[in-house]
């Protein structure tokens, strides 16, 4: 990874879980215990996406929550990314024909980057975030340009 | 001549006042100045989080008068139910009541006589 150069804050987190097992749940938390400590990298989970510039997404999204998924994401500020964190929301996994999913997330809002995994490792959602964070900078970018 | 005014709470000086005032506010356009310009006004963006839910009207989560009262309403609802009923905002109605009601105090105390 490159140096930041627009980008030039920590990265705050928001996480929301649709329909989830709590699998890929237990492994965003995992990525946060002294053992992997993304917040030595300063990306932290928070409270309201209002406070956000990641969205991270688990779950294969039931039909009630598509509305509330896309608005959540509506609410987050510009720039923003979205992460899919495992195999239901990036496909619908086990659950793909299910009369009650909306789901794959993509089809719901725009997507930035899919972690597949049932449930991924720790490091791979730390990867993910990297990669939202290539992104974010990109945007970030394109705003500051938009506002010269 | 402004001078600070002594009482025994303590004292009011307009001039520390007025430099506090222009102190808070410069701090107050500082925090303001450093916010996210790229905010879009009536959008999402600058609603309430919810979980996710959509913002009720303002009328639906007020506290009403009513909801005040609402305990006392619900222990003598079997009473307040046939009150309701009875109260149906049609002046004959009322009128027909007092005439009725009149009628038979008029009876009670005249009618034996």
């Amino acid at each position: 990874m490159g140096k930041l150069t627009n980008f030039k804050r920590s990265l705050w987190v928001f996480h929301a879980s649709g329909g989830s097992c709590n699998g890929c749940d237990i492994e965003i938390i995992a990525a946060l215990t002294p053992r992997y400590d993304a917040e030595r990298f300063g990306i932290k989970l928070v409270g309201s996406p209002r406070h956000a510039d990641v969205l991270l997404v688990t779950g294969a999204i039931p039909r009630d929550f598509a509305d509330k998924l896309k608005r959540i994401y509506e609410q987050m500020p510009d720039p923003k990314a979205v992460i899919v964190v495992g195999n239901c929301g990036t496909s619908g996994g086990l659950f793909y024909d299910s009369y009650n999913l909306v789901g794959p997330i993509d089809e719901i809002i725009p997507v930035d980057v899919y972690v597949p995994g049932c449930p991924p490792r720790p490091e791979a959602i730390i990867d993910a975030v990297v990669k939202a964070w290539l992104k974010l900078e990109k945007l970030e970018k394109e705003l500051e340009g938009k506002k010269e | 001549m402004i001078s600070q005014l002594i009482t025994g709470a303590g004292y009011w000086s307009p001039l520390l006042w007025l430099a506090f005032l222009i102190l808070f506010a410069l701090i107050g356009y500082l925090i303001y100045s450093r916010g996210n310009p790229s905010y879009k006004k009536d959008t999402e963006q600058v609603k309430p989080y919810l979980s996710g839910n959509a913002e009720p009207a303002k009328e639906k989560i007020q506290v009403k008068a009513s909801d005040i009262y609402w305990g006392f309403i619900e222990a003598l609802k079997g009473y307040y139910k046939v009150l309701q009923a009875i109260h149906t905002g049609d002046l004959r109605d009322y009128i027909l009541w007092y005439l009725g009601v009149g009628t038979i105090i008029l009876f009670l105390l005249v009618g034996g006589a």
